[in-house]
């Protein structure tokens, strides 16, 4: 395409300008290189394989790990004129499956998960259509995910090779220096890599040091009435997040909701629209919640569990003030609570002697227990016991350094922000008041202008059934 | 399902076991289910909650044996109502479905997909929208909607659809109608979950979906009209409500052709016919099945000999040696639900 890239962005898009490094990953793509683009979130990297979709003939096949998030993102392809989109993954019915594979060469971008990319009757499929580019969304997740959670990203580069090396995009809001080469390395590539600095100025950052649980809860109660809102409470457990949302209703008469993917497609949607709407003040989320949620004006994101890692922990405080105002990221700790990231790590990974066990007699185990269905992942793709046991003890003192980090975060009596960036070797910048509140240091709310100003409401008359039904028409 | 929702579904004078109404709810069709849901009364709930997981009611039951409501028989796995708890529970409020005797007729749930997808097309069409997200719904209801929307389009279309809207759910009670209006997605209305809506009027999420399996039936009753404006979407929904493969068993028989005769010719086992007959002898109107020639006079006169009393209590091993000798299960079975439709119907 002889079109400048410029110009095919204010055909395609209407904008004058590319945000922050979206025209370097473009031209590495256009050159022809394999790129890793770290771009934080809001950075607009949906729009790099868009406009690479539009410019050149083929399709754009996008892996994505979210299976509830990817209809979204075909919907958010079709709302942008991007018609001929589809998604396949463990969910889609069967007729619909066999439509689009029928279809396949008329589809400009296919979202895929990386289970049903690794079905040899779909990667047959794949091998006589065009691929103009592979896409790999998320791509921390091949590190994070990988061994204890989704095997299949491991693959991605046998895959890959199967593909004939098409050009790749691999896409992540973080990725330190290690996490780079994870990906580079699982992917069989030499990327080009596009880095913006995951910095966020305008977010401070607080850790509150709370005694026990009743204090936590009693303290999230005072931080969600004074807080300015709209607002995203994370945790770790489903149960906990649908628990205090209802909770918050009743006690702070708060608009609140659960986000978690215990919820049904129409739930999810209509949660996500009502807080693009501003109908709800604070969303109750697991980490299902985040990617993909386009809103500017997220004024606060409190951690009620302790993240496993700072990778998700930043991914997750990202989704604050993208508009660029004052806004503010809590973590609340208490004593322990590195045991729950810790227990959840352990649960989905086999012990040693479970390891050799299976191996010993593989058929004698159920196969639907998730750390079986793992260990017989591996065994079906030839690796032996001695590196599974090696792959899985790496992935231990992975984890755990992972962790540690996390917990040196949250105990940091110094700069949070020197120990957040450090971890993905960037240069932080000067300690100064609108930077931080370690554990030691009390927040100050109104100093940072993050206190609610109190809004008199004015009771809406309530109509009829009738009108509101006719109104919508 | 809460432990109250359960609650209505038992009796007091009836033993009732607790995975009859579970596979009912959760659409696993077999004979001995269909059986007993039509002796509990609980036909029109069949597939009403397809994402029930297995054992998903046992909480429920817990509940309602700690607060005495209820007396379990463990060995038979049947629950009965104790007289505290069938007097609490008449005095817990609960919503009485205005068209329940069609539910089996309507594929509810499709309807309920279609409908939504239609108010909200219709609604950001008429205000001009052009981009949007929509509801996420399976690939066959977007194309449905999509045929649908195609050719009605028009000036006169929105107002139209709110005139029928109002005029359907009129019929019901408000809180029906308010359930309905508030759970839509359109133009500047996100819509409410079920949650929400539970919330809202201090009820069970069961209760509110009772609300909307009513709305919605009264909706599709409506739309059989030709001339209403979801007629060409919802009208297709309504069915015959036993499987195509059972309908053809059935229009084999009541033509004359004997049991075995129509297995040969499908190609199934005598056990299949028998299954089918007794499916559909269970689901139609008494005068849908080919009584006379399947369980003519005769045999009618031999059973109504044989077996008095609670039709509960009725067991085939219990028969005469001689009876058993001449009839199958399956007859002793067709003529429970002849005797069953017969005091439906007198």
């Amino acid at each position: 395409m002889t079109e400048t890239l410029t110009a095919s962005l204010q055909r395609v898009f209407g904008f004058d300008q590319f945000r922050s490094g979206q025209a370097a990953a473009l031209e590495s793509l256009e050159a022809g290189q394999d790129t890793l683009a770290i771009l934080p979130t809001g950075a607009g990297k949906t729009l790099i394989y868009q406009l690479y979709g539009y410019r050149h003939p083929g399709c754009v096949l996008i892996v994505s790990p979210l299976l509830s998030l990817m209809n979204d993102q075909v919907d958010r392809m079709r709302m942008n004129g991007f018609k001929r989109a589809a998604a396949i993954n463990s969910l889609t019915p069967f007729g619909e499956r066999l439509h689009i594979l029928n279809h396949l060469n008329d589809l400009q971008f296919l979202f895929l998960s990386p289970e049903m990319l690794s079905q040899s009757q779909m990667l047959d499929r794949l091998h006589q259509v065009t691929i103009s580019l592979l896409v790999i969304d998320e791509a921390h997740c091949i590190v994070q995910w990988g061994p204890d959670f989704r095997p299949e990203y491991l693959l991605l580069g046998a895959i890959r090779e199967k593909l004939n090396r098409p050009l790749t995009l691999m896409l992540t809001a973080t990725a330190g220096k290690q996490t780079r080469q994870e990906i580079a390395k699982q992917l069989r590539s030499t990327p080009q890599v596009v880095t913006e600095s995951v910095n966020r100025p305008n977010i401070f950052l607080d850790v509150e040091n709370v005694a026990d649980e009743a204090t936590k809860q009693a303290r999230l109660l005072d931080l969600v009435k004074h807080l300015q809102r709209p607002g995203v409470i994370y945790f770790s457990s489903k149960q906990q997040a649908s628990d205090t949302a209802l909770w918050l209703q009743q006690t702070a008469e708060v608009r609140a909701a659960a986000y978690h993917a215990g919820l049904d497609a129409e739930d999810r949607f209509k949660i996500q629209q009502q807080f693009m709407a501003d109908q709800l003040d604070v969303i109750c989320a697991t980490s299902a919640f985040g990617m993909g949620i386009d809103k500017d004006n997220v004024r606060f994101v409190i951690h009620y569990h302790l993240p496993a890692d700072l990778e998700s922990y930043a991914q997750e405080i990202g989704r604050a003030g993208r508009d660029g105002q004052p806004s503010v990221a809590i973590l609340l700790y208490a004593p322990g609570d590195e045991q729950l990231p810790l227990a959840l790590g352990q649960s989905n990974r086999p012990e040693p002697d479970t390891i050799q066990r299976y191996y010993a007699h593989p058929t004698s185990f159920a196969a639907d227990d998730p750390q079986i269905h793992l260990l017989a992942f591996y065994r079906n793709h030839g690796i032996s016991q001695a590196a599974v046991t090696r792959l899985f003890a790496s992935r231990e003192r992975e984890r755990n350094h992972a962790l540690s980090q996390m917990v040196a975060y949250a105990k940091s009596p110094t700069c949070l922000r020197e120990k957040w960036l450090q971890a993905f070797d960037e240069e932080p910048p000067a300690h100064d008041d609108a930077c931080c509140a370690p554990g030691n240091v009390p927040l100050d709310l109104a100093a940072h202008n993050l206190t609610r100003q109190a809004k008199v409401l004015t009771p809406t008359a309530t109509v009829g059934w009738q009108e509101r039904l006719t109104r919508l028409f | 399902m809460e432990a109250s929702d359960l609650g209505q579904l038992l009796s007091a004078k009836q033993d009732r076991r607790i995975r009859v109404i579970e596979n009912l709810l959760r659409g696993k069709k077999t004979v001995s289910t269909l059986y007993w849901g039509q002796r509990y009364h609980l036909l029109p709930l069949l597939n009403l909650a397809k994402q029930l997981d297995r054992g998903g009611l046992d909480n429920a039951v817990q509940e309602l044996q700690r607060r005495h409501w209820l007396t379990v028989d463990t060995e038979q796995k049947t629950l009965r109502l104790t007289n505290q708890g069938a007097q609490a529970l008449a005095e817990t409020p609960t919503y009485q479905p205005q068209t329940v005797d069609q539910w089996v007729n309507l594929d509810i749930m499709a309807a309920r997909q279609r409908l939504l997808l239609a108010v909200q097309v219709t609604s950001q069409y008429a205000h001009s929208t052009a981009r949007y997200y929509p509801l996420a719904t399976d690939q066959k209801t977007r194309q449905h909607v999509r045929q649908w929307f195609h050719s009605a389009k028009g000036p006169a279309l929105a107002s139209s659809l709110a005139q029928a809207l109002v005029t359907s759910l009129a019929q019901l009670p408000a809180s029906t109608a308010d359930i309905m209006t508030d759970q839509f997605t359109g133009f500047g209305q996100p819509g409410l979950t079920l949650d929400q809506l539970a919330l809202a009027h201090q009820t069970t999420i069961w209760q509110v979906r009772l609300r909307q399996f009513d709305g919605v039936t009264q909706i599709a009753r409506d739309a059989r009209h030709p001339e209403h404006p979801l007629h060409d979407l919802l009208g297709p929904l309504w069915r015959v409500p036993i499987s195509p493969s059972a309908q053809e068993t059935l229009a084999a028989v009541s033509a004359g052709r004997d049991l075995q005769q129509v297995a040969n010719r499908r190609q199934i086992k005598l056990s299949t016919v028998r299954e089918h007959l007794l499916e559909a002898a269970i689901m139609l109107p008494l005068t849908d099945f080919p009584y006379d020639s399947v369980l003519p006079q005769s045999v009618r006169t031999d059973f109504q000999a044989a077996v008095q009393g609670n039709l509960d209590d009725w067991q085939y091993s219990a028969l005469p040696q001689a009876m058993q000798a001449r009839y199958d299960f399956f007859y002793f079975r067709l003529y429970a639900i002849w005797r069953i439709k017969q005091e439906v119907t007198a």
